[in-house]
C-alpha cells in the first residue's frame, strides 16, 4: 500500500495517462480510499473545466434524443430481442384444446411431475370458452403454459412453473414487434398459477415468460421458458 | 431511486432529467473538442444514448455521474475528431470562451456563467506552460507522450506541468478556494 501512483492521478483526471499508466491506476483504486479521494477531488477539477465551456445546446437536441431512445428501447436488448426473434418463427400458432392437453401431457418427462401435471391438464381442458394457444417451453426445463383468450374479458396464462429461486419472480410479456410489453408477475406463487395479462393482445402478439428479479422489471433480461404466438 | 437506476430501467423520462441537468456542458465539451454545433449536437446524441445503454453498468463506488458522464462525452467528443479529422488542424486553449451566447437570462444561468467565468479567471491564473498541457490533453485528448513529442520537450516536464497546473486549479476552485 505503499505504492501510490499519487503522481498521476492529475493526469487520470483529465484523460492523460497511456494505457499502462492508466491500467496500473485503475488496479490501485478500488484498493485504496485515500487515493479515490484524492482522484475524485481532481475529478472535479476535470468538470469545473467542462462546466467553463458550457453552451446551450440546440432546442430540438432533446427531443431528438428521447424520441430516439424510447423508439429503439426494445433494440437497447440485442441478445434477447435476437433470440426472441429465432424464437418467434416455430412456435404453434393457435391449436385446440384437445391438442393443448396432449402437448401438456407431453412434456411431463419425470413421475414426480405426474399429479402437478394432472391438475394443469385438467385446468387448461376445463377451460369452457376460448381458444387455448399452448405456450412452447423452449428449454427441457419443467416449465408448461397455455394462454387462453376467452371470447369476452381477459386473455389469462395458465401456468405450471418451478418455483421461483428467492429474490426472482416469473413475469409475463406480450411482444408486440419487436418490443416487449411487461403484463404480470406470479410474485411467490408457483405451482399451477392463473395469471391474467395486463396487456390487451392484438394478433401477431408473442407472449412469453421469463425469470426476472422480484417485483417485476420493464425490460426483460432473462430468457424466455416458454413461447407462443397468438 | 437514483437518477442513473432509473435511467438503468430505461426510464426516458430520467433521462431527459439527466439531459437538463448535464446536457448545457455535454454539448459544449463536444462543441469544444469535436469544433461545430452540428458536430457537437452528434456528439451530445451519442454520449447520452451511450448513457442509456451503459447506465447498468455505473458503479457508485467508483466515481461521481459527473466524472462518468464527462469521460463519456470527452470520448465521444475525440472519437468523433478522429473519425472526421478535425483533430491534427486545431489549436486547443483552455481559456477561449464560447463564441455562442445564451439569451435566457434567467437566475440559474447567471449563476452557472458566474462560476464558469470564475473558471476561467482560475485558469487564465496559471502560467502558460502548465495551462497549455492541460488543455492538449483535456481538450485535445492526447496522453503526457504525445504531448511531450509533439511539443518537443521531456516526459517529464509535461508530467510535473500536468501535475502543478491541475493541484492549482483544485486549490481555486475547491471548496476552500477564493471566491
Ligand atoms: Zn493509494
Amino acid at each position: 500500500m505503499t505504492d501510490h501512483p499519487s503522481e498521476d492521478l492529475a493526469a487520470y483526471a483529465i484523460g492523460a495517462l497511456d494505457r499502462a499508466e492508466r491500467a496500473a491506476v485503475d488496479a490501485h483504486l478500488p484498493t485504496c480510499a485515500a487515493c479515490r479521494a484524492d482522484l475524485e477531488a481532481l475529478g472535479d477539477v476535470a468538470w469545473s473545466l467542462a462546466e467553463s465551456a458550457s453552451l446551450d445546446p440546440p432546442a430540438r437536441t432533446r427531443g431528438r434524443l428521447l424520441d430516439g431512445v424510447r423508439s429503439s428501447r426494445s433494440r437497447e436488448e440485442p441478445p434477447l430481442v435476437a433470440l426472441w426473434r429465432a424464437l418467434t418463427r416455430p412456435v404453434p400458432i393457435a391449436i385446440p384444446v384437445a391438442l393443448a392437453v396432449a402437448v401438456a401431457f407431453a412434456l411431463v418427462g419425470l413421475r414426480e411431475a405426474r399429479t402437478d401435471a394432472d391438475a394443469y391438464a385438467r385446468a387448461v381442458a376445463g377451460v369452457a370458452d376460448g381458444r387455448v394457444v399452448a405456450l412452447a417451453p423452449t428449454s427441457d426445463g419443467t416449465a408448461r403454459g397455455a394462454l387462453v383468450v376467452p371470447s369476452s374479458g381477459s386473455p389469462y396464462l395458465i401456468l405450471q412453473l418451478p418455483a421461483a429461486p428467492a429474490g426472482k419472480t416469473w413475469e409475463a410479456w406480450v411482444i408486440r414487434g419487436e418490443r416487449p410489453l411487461a403484463a404480470g408477475i406470479t410474485g411467490e406463487r408457483s405451482g399451477l398459477v392463473t395469471l391474467v395479462l395486463s396487456q390487451a393482445l392484438v394478433p401477431g402478439d408473442v407472449v412469453a415468460v421469463t425469470l426476472e428479479e422480484a417485483g417485476g422489471v420493464a425490460v426483460p433480461r432473462g430468457q424466455p421458458v416458454l413461447l407462443g404466438k397468438t | 431511486m437514483a437518477l442513473v437506476a432509473r435511467i438503468a430501467a430505461q426510464d426516458a423520462r430520467a433521462l431527459g432529467e439527466l439531459y437538463d441537468a448535464y446536457g448545457r456542458v455535454v454539448f459544449g465539451v463536444g462543441f469544444r473538442i469535436a469544433g461545430s454545433p452540428e458536430a457537437a449536437e452528434e456528439v451530445a446524441q451519442d454520449v447520452f444514448q451511450a448513457v442509456w445503454r451503459q447506465a447498468r453498468s455505473y458503479r457508485a463506488e467508483r466515481g461521481s455521474v459527473r466524472t462518468w458522464l464527462l469521460a463519456i462525452a470527452r470520448n465521444a467528443a475525440i472519437d468523433w475528431g478522429r473519425t472526421h479529422g478535425r483533430r491534427s488542424n486545431r489549436e486547443y486553449s483552455l481559456d477561449a470562451a464560447p463564441g455562442l451566447v445564451a439569451e435566457v437570462q434567467v437566475e440559474e444561468r447567471v449563476i452557472a456563467s458566474l462560476r464558469a467565468e470564475r473558471i476561467r479567471v482560475a485558469v487564465r491564473m496559471l502560467p502558460t506552460e502548465q495551462r497549455d498541457v492541460v488543455a492538449l490533453a483535456f481538450w485535445g485528448g492526447l496522453s503526457q507522450t504525445e504531448i511531450a513529442a509533439r511539443a518537443g520537450i521531456p516526459l517529464g516536464t509535461v508530467k510535473s506541468r500536468i501535475r502543478l497546473g491541475m493541484e492549482k486549479l483544485r486549490e481555486r476552485l475547491g471548496p476552500g478556494g477564493e471566491e
